[in-house]
């Protein structure tokens, strides 16, 4: 075994300049494959930042059927119970209740119909991104129960500035009596996507349950997970089904936004797709430089068989050569895959304002590195290696010694 | 000619080539035998047959018709598997020039049936020291075939055929790429060690010097021996 070894490893680098390009085309496709890993990744958390980081949260509870009949009546189900079972969940960081309702709302200028949501400024700073996408005047501030903060596109529409008197109607729960109330535009919000910025208006959660006539219930819990959890398999987690009673449905973010759980797939199709391309490329630069080097050595083949080399043997010795230009490959390739990974983990890719699947990336992708890509793949592109050595491999063992020597004379 | 000394025996050996889709009779039936201890030589113009016949009683080739016992045992219906091991155990090789294989030093390169023998590395080291004195090459071990001269490379291929004891060592044109004085010290030398070991030494060549030291000369032409009464010239 030992000999066999050597000999493969001297054997490969016998024709130094076939086996370095040999070696750079694997390994330009592992590294390839390990960026894009990466790539795929930060592109990944980037998106899921975007979206529980900007309002989604990790996850809601809200009343069942509420998310698709939007109904001011549907509160949810005993919230002070499920608000003292929020606290007392160690994965649960922050937690905030909002409130929400249809809404007309009117300048002096103009109209547009508007979801307005009451929220709890001081927890949704935690929850949300609304508080740092102020462009003008300031998020909620004392206890002035009239302020408002809309979006950047609706300002545009009602045609206000900051201190404009808005009107803000209502209809309310059971009854369906309509609450018509003044604020002041407080705040301007750009969170750079157009549902948000010309559908969305913000008043306080108590202004809106008071408007809503619900009492102190709420429509919404949007619940932020603590740091260090899983958020594209987040899905997964126990505390979903835990919160899912009493007439209540809570759900992750992905379950929210099935959407984004295909498009996931179908990055790791197309992650697989291109892996599958790649090996496939690699597999005939292996099968190509193998069948080169047996033909090369011919004669010398046919001594090693006419001394006494087994057939199996012949086959081992061009195993292990496939074997040791994959270890070859792949130590250039992880080099290769962690300089140009690391480079872009630093300097980022600027993305910014590009819109997938309805979510805008706001911030530059910095792709991010991990074991598994350079265990993985390299043994992946190892095996394969391995495998596409054996044709070559049952070549030589098949050759008919006197063949070989006939054939290099 | 006594039975129970012959060593190679062949019966009706035959082989056909397809060259460019022409059949070519190179060995056609074919019957001698050799004794132990034999400094033997097949001889013949080029492409009378004496390659293929070499091929054919090693077990390197497999005969279209026609049997081959090697030390007794038929080897024309051996398997892959079976031959290989025969051949590693029975049969020494000494082709022309450059089959020593240049990734390996001379030790390694001598050593190598002897690890496909299991043989222990002390005992490895011990007989590739001891051949390398034979040969004359005491201290090359741990040269590379490059790093030596022709005559020396076939000095090595003789090594490497003689080290694991072999009965039989057959060589194919051994002086063919050695000018004459190198060619003429490599035969004297497996003279030398054929008296010496009582190993059976057989050649194919059309060199003149390898016949002048056979005991025996095999006259082939167009695949077939010539004239019988001139095979047993000693």
């Amino acid at each position: 075994m030992l000999l066999y070894i050597k000999l493969a490893w001297r054997n490969i680098f016998r024709n130094k300049r076939r086996t370095i390009i040999s070696g750079l085309a694997i390994a330009i496709g592992l590294a390839s494959l390990i960026y894009v890993d990466a790539l795929y990744i930060g592109m990944k958390n980037n998106i899921v930042d975007n979206i529980t980081k900007s309002f989604m949260s990790d996850g809601q509870i809200h009343r069942k059927g509420f998310r698709q009949r939007q109904e001011v009546e549907l509160t949810i189900n005993n919230i002070d119970d499920v608000v003292k079972n929020l606290k007392k969940e160690k994965i649960v960081d922050k937690f905030s209740v909002r409130a929400y309702g249809f809404a007309m709302i009117s300048s002096s200028n103009n109209v547009n119909s508007v979801v307005l949501v009451g929220i709890d400024p001081d927890r949704e700073r935690y929850l949300s991104q609304i508080d740092d996408t102020i462009i003008k005047g300031i998020y909620f501030k004392g206890t002035d129960d009239n302020q408002i903060i809309i979006g950047k596109k609706l300002a545009e529409i009602l045609e206000v500035e900051l201190g404009d008197r808005i009107v803000v109607t209502v209809a309310q729960a059971n009854s369906s009596e309509l609450s018509q109330e003044l604020f002041r535009v407080s705040g301007i919000y750009f969170l750079n996507n157009p549902q948000f910025d010309k559908g969305m208006a913000f008043i306080r959660l108590g202004k809106a349950q008071k408007m809503l006539n619900i009492g102190k219930g709420g429509h919404e819990i949007a619940i932020k997970l603590k740091k260090g959890i899983d958020r594209i398999h987040i899905d997964k987690l126990n505390i979903w089904k835990k919160f899912s009673s009493n007439g209540n449905e809570a759900e992750s973010w992905i379950d929210i936004m099935p959407q984004m759980k295909m498009m996931f797939e179908m990055t790791n199709l197309s992650l697989s797709l291109i892996g599958f391309i790649l090996f496939a490329i690699v597999a005939l630069v292996i099968i190509n430089s193998l069948f080169m080097s047996i033909y090369e050595r011919m004669f010398e083949l046919g001594v090693l068989r006419a001394i006494g080399t087994r057939p199996s043997g012949a086959f081992k010795m061009i195993i292990f050569e496939s074997g040791a230009l994959a270890v070859f490959s792949i130590i250039l390739g992880i080099i290769l895959g962690y300089i140009l990974t690391f480079i872009f983990t630093k300097v980022g890719i600027d993305y910014t304002g590009i819109e997938m699947m309805g979510v805008t990336i706001k911030n530059i992708i910095y792709p991010v590195m991990e074991l598994r890509q350079f265990i993985i793949y390299p043994i992946i592109v190892f095996f394969i290696t391995i495998l596409v050595g054996v044709y070559p491999g049952i070549y030589a063992a098949k050759l008919q010694p006197a063949e070989a020597l006939r054939k290099s004379l | 000619m006594s039975d129970k000394k012959i060593i190679i025996k062949t019966e009706n050996l035959k082989k056909d080539y397809k060259e460019d889709g022409v059949v070519v009779h190179a060995v056609r039936g074919i019957d001698f035998m050799i004794e132990k201890g034999e400094f033997s030589a097949i001889v013949g113009p080029s492409g009378c047959g004496k390659t293929t016949l070499l091929n054919l009683i090693s077990g390197l080739d497999t005969p279209d018709e026609g049997k081959v016992w090697l030390d007794g045992k038929l080897i024309s219906d051996m398997s892959g598997k079976e031959l290989s091991d025969f051949r590693r155990d029975n049969i020494g090789f000494i082709f022309q020039a450059y089959n020593l294989i240049p990734v390996l030093t001379v030790e390694e390169n001598i050593e190598y049936i002897m690890l496909l023998q299991g043989i222990g590395k002390k005992e490895r080291h011990n007989r590739v020291i001891e051949i390398l004195e034979e040969v004359g090459l005491s201290g090359l071990e741990n040269r590379r075939p490059t790093q030596l001269s022709g005559g020396q490379q076939q000095r090595v291929t003789i090594a490497r055929a003689m080290v694991s004891k072999p009965k039989i060592i057959l060589a194919d044109e051994p002086t063919a790429n050695l000018d004459s004085k190198t060619g003429t010290e490599l035969l004297d030398m497996m003279a030398e060690l054929n008296e010496k070991t009582g190993m059976t030494f057989l050649f194919s060549t059309h060199d003149k010097m390898v016949m002048e030291r056979a005991r025996r000369v095999v006259v082939l032409k167009d695949g077939m021996i010539v004239d019988k009464k001139e095979i047993d010239i000693v």
